[in-house]
């Protein structure tokens, strides 16, 4: 043991058990010593700010904390964004379409693709959530090689089953589903998102959220940027796939995109112009 | 430069072959077709003249233009002229193909449902909603039957078809699909 630690833990007798705000604010200056020593950056042991920033992993600690503090939580629910209906992703739902597909198949022999599914550029393609009756079709029909979902809920396992058997690349990036007004997509993880989705390594890749029409649009958008449409014809595509659900505010965030960093990047890299 | 696609303008295959589906090509979209898609066939279906505009582009650029005929798929001799069309797009030498009607939604809509059906063997949910996408979900009813409806015989060779195309035999025809297949195949 040596001095930092005999001073944290004497500090910490001397607060006693009930002090714990000054206990957080202790752990948070110890924090911010040991970034300094180690020279990292700052707020990188913040284990709040890791949670709030990543949010499968809010919602997994939300969930464990919704076990001992119900009622604290659900009050805390209304500062969050509401999500739409359609963005949230319901297993129920889904093995009741599934069924239903299966009862409609005439011929086995059908290739069945996913709802909204569609060619971006390239082999770029775009869907709602795939399910078991559309891998065939994925797997032989577009030939993936990579899947990039834009939720930030764990993946179905026979999803990943498929995948791993397949030999599927899954790539995640956490985007919320919101509700509008208060549509908030992080332009960095948007920039990581394009970053997989244009990268020849990764295709063919089939770019999913959970209907294919909002999260997915939102992308397409700034793909369709990177190959300089014109704003009309971009929107006219993100409406035409989140019909009869267009939000303003998503249209809205494609055009406030910036594109400069991701540009730089594919820039480097010869990933432009993308093939058609 | 801000490139402007052609209105309803999707890629429909992107294989070893593109095929492109859109509405009628306006002079704002020639760089966009010229700079990106490198064409080497147009097909329209529809019911203009082709405009003085689009000739002279189409002519500069090299790209041949193939004009088939179609007010709506309730023409008299529709099974003639979606045979037409099928036989340019199951021949890879015409390839960059685009495809376009006026809006890009009803005319190109019947005939990408029936390279879905009958070259892909898509599921007819598949084929309505892409339809449907596409058309903004109107006067689809004709349309869709339509294309549920039709089968075609056409004879092809096979190296001149595009991979993305799963033909049926003429032999396995009669085993498995007796109730009409979409190509024979005649080497």
């Amino acid at each position: 043991m040596n001095d930092d630690d005999i001073s944290v833990e004497s500090r910490l007798q001397e607060l006693g058990p009930s002090d714990s705000i000054n206990v957080v604010q202790l752990l948070k200056q110890e924090d911010q010593e040991i970034e300094a020593k180690l020279g990292l950056d700052s707020g990188i042991l913040d284990v709040h700010r890791t949670i709030k920033e990543h949010p499968g992993l809010e919602k997994r600690v939300g969930a464990i904390l919704d076990k001992f503090y119900p009622r604290e939580r659900s009050q805390s629910h209304t500062e969050r964004y509401e999500e739409d209906i359609d963005d949230i992703y319901d297993v129920e739902e889904h093995r009741e379409k599934s069924d239903v597909t299966k009862k409609d198949m005439g011929s086995a022999k059908d290739v069945v693709p996913p709802e909204n599914f569609s060619h971006i550029v390239g082999e770029i393609y775009r869907s709602s959530f795939p399910r078991p009756e559309n891998f065939p079709f994925l797997q032989n029909s577009i030939k993936l090689k990579s899947i990039m979902v834009l939720f930030p809920e764990e993946y179905p396992q026979e999803n990943l089953d498929f995948m791993s058997k397949a030999g599927i690349k899954l790539f995640q990036i956490g985007m919320s589903g919101n509700k509008e007004p208060f549509v908030n997509i992080p332009s960095d993880l948007l920039t990581s998102a394009l970053e997989v989705a244009i990268n020849p390594e990764n295709h063919p890749i089939l770019i999913h959220c959970n209907r294919g029409k909002h999260r997915t649009g939102c992308l397409v958008g700034c793909i369709r940027r990177l190959q300089n449409w014109s704003l009309t014809m971009i929107f006219d595509e993100y409406r035409r796939f989140a019909f009869p659900k267009a939000r303003a505010l998503d249209q809205q965030f494609i055009e406030m995109y910036d594109e400069d960093k991701i540009k730089q990047i594919a820039k480097e890299k010869n990933w432009l112009p993308i093939k058609w | 430069m801000v490139y402007i696609p052609p209105l309803n303008f999707a890629p429909v295959v992107s294989t070893e072959v593109s095929l492109y589906r859109s509405g009628y090509p306006m002079p704002l979209n020639y760089p966009f077709i010229a700079d990106q898609l490198q064409l080497k066939t147009v097909i329209y279906v529809g019911d203009k003249d082709v405009s003085e505009d689009y000739r002279g582009f189409l002519e500069s650029q090299n790209i041949v233009y193939e004009f088939v005929h179609v007010e709506s798929c309730r023409d008299a001799n529709i099974n003639e002229q979606m045979k037409q069309v099928l036989l340019k797009i199951l021949d890879k030498r015409n390839y960059p193909i685009l495809i376009h009607s006026n809006k890009g939604k009803h005319r190109v809509g019947v005939v990408v449902g029936i390279i879905r059906k009958l070259l892909q063997g898509w599921s007819t949910t598949g084929i309505y909603q892409e339809y449907d996408i596409f058309s903004g979900g109107l006067k689809g009813g004709v349309d869709l039957e339509f294309i549920t409806m039709f089968e075609t015989d056409l004879n092809v060779t096979r190296e001149s078809v595009p991979d993305f195309v799963k033909l049926q035999d003429k032999t396995s025809r009669h085993e498995e699909k007796p109730e009409g297949a979409a190509s024979q195949l005649v080497s």
